[in-house]
C-alpha cells in the first residue's frame, strides 16, 4: 500500500446551476455532519446559493441542471474552459432528467404553453444533459443527487483517483438489504433497469423505483417493457414510466 | 439415531430451550408474504412452515457487505477486522439450504481457505425442517430430498400434529438435553411429498448436455427476456462471488477495505482494466451462470452446484426459470445427439 497524504493546497471548487429545482445544491448544504471535514480540503470559490464571490478558474466545477436555453450553452462552455474537472450533479445534469419530457412535444407548442404571448422573449432549446454540449468528467446521479455518492466522488477526486461508477441495477441493492420485491407486493418498479447507488432507498421504504438515476449501461428495454406489461401496465403506461427521467434517451425525443 | 415427537403447541417452549443455549436464528415473516432468517427475540414469531426465505443462511457466513480491513494511509498500517464466532443455532433450515452451505464449505476451503467464512462457520448447530415443495422447488431433481439430513444435528419432519424429531449428532443430543416436552416418536405414515417442478434428465447427465450446449440458441432466447438485474445470482444460496472496494473516510487519512456480493449476470462483472468485458452480452452471462451450476464446478466435484431451491425463478421479475432452460437444452441435446429411435429420456421421481 502506498502512502498518500492529504493535499497541501486546498482544491478550488465551484457550484453552478442550470435548469433545475436547485434541490441538488440544497442537498449539498444538507451535508451538515460532513461539511466541516469537507471544508478541510476545499476552498469554495463560487456558489451562488451560498455566497456572492466569483472566480476565474476552478479545480472542480460541480454543475446542476440541464441545458435548455441558448444562454445555458454559452455559460456551460465558459465554465468548461475554466474548470479542470467538470462533474454533473443530479439527473437534470447527468441524463437530462424530468426537464427532457418537454422534448417529446413540438418545441414551439411547449414555448407557447409556458410563456403564452410573451414567448418571443424566451428563446428555448430541447432540454439536454451537460454531456450533450461539453465533456463531462464524472456524473453523480439521482433526483436529488445522492449524498454518499457525492462524498465518494469528492474523496476520489481529492486523492487524485478516478471515482467508482455504479452501474448495476437497483435490484442488487434491494437484494443486499433482503427487501421483499415490490413486484411481489403488487407494484411495478423500475429497479431492474435503473442504475443503483441510492442504496435502494425508495423500495426499502415501500415506494417503487421511478428510475431517477437513469438506465444501467446496455439496458434491455424491450425485456423491461415486457416485465412491466406482464405485471399489469399497458404498453403506453409502461413507456410513460420509463420516460419520466429518460426522455432525453428516447429515440423520438427532439434533440 | 434417537427419534421423538414434538407437538405443535410445544414449539415456542422448544425455541426458548434453544435460546438458553445460544443465539437462535430462524425464519420470520418479512413484508407482505415473504420469509427471512433472523435472530429470534420472541419465540412465538418463529415460522417453521414456509416455502423459502428471501435469502438463504449463507448471509450469516458470507454477509452481503463486510469490512475486511481498517487501514491508515498516513501510518501505512492495517488491522484485520475480528470475526465473531459465538454459539449459533440455526432453526428451521430446509435440506437444500443445508446442502448449499456444505457446497460453500467446499468452495471456501478448496485451495486458499477463506478465513472469515470458515471462522463464522464454527460453533454452528443446524436444525432442519421438512417443507412442502411448491411450484418452484426442484431439489429432488438435483439429488436432494425434502428429508435429506446431511449436515443437520437435528431434523424436524412435519406430520399432522407436530414434528418427528430426529437427533442426528452428539451436538444435537446436547442441544435437546433437558427439554422435557418431547414424546415418544409417532409411527409416521409414508410421506408423499411430490415435486411439481422437475428437470427432465437425471442430473448426472447434465454435464454432457452442457458440453454440447455452448452454441445453443437457447441462450439468446433467454437473453431477450432478461434485463440482467442480477437477482438470480444474489438470491442463489451457492453463489459466492464478491467484489472488494477501498473506502477512504473524509479525513483522507484512514479507510477500510470492504467487500460486497457481486453476480456474474451484472454488466461489468467480467470487465477488466483497459475497458475489456469478457462477457458483454446477456446471452454469454446467462450461459456462464448455468455453467457455474451444472458444469464448471460439477466437472471438478461430480455434483451439480445448484440445490433446487427455486429462488432464481421465484424472484425473477422476467419469469425466467432455470428448470425451463435446462429442459430446453436437454430437448435440444436429445434431438441433436441421441438417436431418434432411442427410448425417451429417463424420468426421475
Amino acid at each position: 500500500m502506498t502512502t498518500q497524504t492529504a493535499p497541501k493546497t486546498k482544491i478550488k471548487i465551484a457550484y453552478f446551476d442550470f435548469t433545475s429545482c436547485e434541490g441538488c445544491q440544497l442537498n449539498k448544504l444538507n451535508l451538515e455532519n460532513h461539511i466541516l471535514d469537507l471544508l478541510e480540503h476545499v476552498e469554495i470559490v463560487e456558489f451562488r446559493e451560498a455566497m456572492d464571490d466569483k472566480a476565474d478558474s476552478y479545480d472542480v466545477a460541480f454543475i446542476e441542471g440541464s441545458i435548455s436555453t441558448p444562454t445555458c450553452v454559452e455559460r456551460i462552455h465558459d465554465i468548461r474552459r475554466r474548470a479542470k474537472i467538470l462533474v454533473a450533479l443530479g439527473s437534470c445534469a447527468s441524463i437530462g432528467g424530468i426537464n427532457a419530457m418537454k422534448n417529446l412535444q413540438p418545441i414551439e407548442d411547449v414555448r407557447e404553453i409556458v410563456y403564452g404571448e410573451d414567448k418571443y422573449l424566451f428563446p428555448t432549446l430541447p432540454a439536454m444533459p451537460l454531456s450533450a454540449i461539453v465533456k463531462v468528467d464524472y456524473e453523480i446521479h439521482g433526483c436529488p443527487m445522492s449524498i454518499p455518492e457525492f462524498l465518494q466522488v469528492f474523496k476520489a477526486l481529492a486523492m487524485g483517483k478516478a471515482p467508482i461508477k455504479p452501474d448495476s441495477p437497483v435490484c442488487v441493492e434491494c437484494k443486499l438489504r433482503e427487501n421483499e420485491c415490490l413486484f411481489d407486493r403488487g407494484m411495478v418498479c423500475l429497479g431492474p433497469i435503473t442504475r443503483s447507488g441510492c442504496d435502494a432507498i425508495c423500495p426499502s421504504f415501500g415506494q417503487f423505483c421511478t428510475g431517477c438515476r437513469g438506465l444501467v449501461p446496455n439496458p434491455n428495454k424491450n425485456a423491461m417493457l415486457d416485465i412491466l406489461t406482464d405485471h399489469g401496465l399497458s404498453l403506453q403506461e409502461a413507456e410513460k414510466r420509463l420516460l419520466l427521467f429518460n426522455s432525453y434517451q428516447h429515440p423520438d425525443t427532439f434533440k | 439415531m434417537k427419534r421423538y415427537n414434538l407437538l405443535l403447541q410445544n414449539i415456542p417452549d422448544f425455541v426458548k430451550h434453544l435460546q438458553a443455549q445460544g443465539e437462535v436464528l430462524a425464519p420470520h415473516t418479512k413484508g407482505d408474504n415473504s420469509f427471512s432468517f433472523d435472530k429470534v427475540t420472541d419465540a412465538n414469531n418463529v415460522i417453521l412452515d414456509y416455502n423459502r426465505t428471501l435469502q438463504s443462511i449463507r448471509k450469516f457466513f458470507l454477509p452481503p457487505t463486510e469490512r475486511l480491513l481498517n487501514y491508515s494511509l498516513t501510518e501505512n498500517t492495517f488491522t484485520k477486522v475480528e470475526i465473531e464466532n459465538n454459539q449459533r443455532i440455526f432453526l428451521g433450515v430446509h435440506s437444500y439450504d443445508m446442502q448449499a452451505v456444505l457446497k460453500l464449505d467446499f468452495n471456501f476451503s478448496d485451495r486458499t481457505p477463506e478465513v472469515n467464512y470458515l471462522k463464522r462457520r464454527e460453533n454452528c448447530t443446524f436444525i432442519g425442517v421438512s417443507f412442502e415443495p411448491d411450484d418452484f422447488h426442484f431439489s429432488r431433481s438435483v439429488g436432494i430430498t425434502v428429508e435429506a439430513t446431511e449436515g443437520f444435528d437435528i431434523f424436524l419432519n412435519r406430520h399432522e400434529n407436530g414434528y418427528e424429531v430426529q437427533v442426528l449428532t452428539e451436538r444435537g443430543e446436547g442441544i435437546i438435553k433437558g427439554f422435557n416436552a418431547l414424546e415418544n416418536a409417532p409411527e409416521l405414515a409414508e410421506t408423499n411429498r411430490q415435486f411439481k417442478n422437475k428437470i427432465k434428465f437425471n442430473h448426472n447427465r447434465l454435464p454432457e448436455v452442457m458440453e454440447q450446449s455452448w452454441k445453443s440458441p437457447v441462450w439468446d432466447e433467454v437473453a431477450k427476456r432478461c434485463v440482467g438485474c442480477g437477482t438470480c445470482n444474489l438470491v442463489c444460496p451457492t453463489c459466492y462471488c464478491f467484489n472488494v472496494v477501498d473506502n477512504v473516510d473524509l479525513s483522507l487519512k484512514d479507510g477500510s477495505r470492504d467487500r460486497h456480493w457481486d453476480g456474474c449476470m451484472l454488466n461489468s462483472f467480467a470487465a477488466v482494466a483497459g475497458g475489456e468485458n469478457f462477457r458483454e452480452t446477456l446471452a454469454s452471462r446467462q450461459r456462464h451462470r448455468i455453467y457455474r451450476k451444472f458444469k464448471y464446478i460439477t466437472d471438478k466435484t461430480g455434483d451439480p452446484w445448484c440445490v433446487g431451491c427455486g429462488r432464481c425463478a421465484a424472484y425473477c421479475t422476467a419469469d425466467i426459470s432455470i428448470v425451463e432452460i435446462i429442459n430446453q437444452l436437454s430437448d435440444e441435446f436429445e434431438q441433436n445427439y441421441l438417436r431418434k429411435s432411442a427410448a425417451p429420456a429417463e424420468q426421475i421421481i
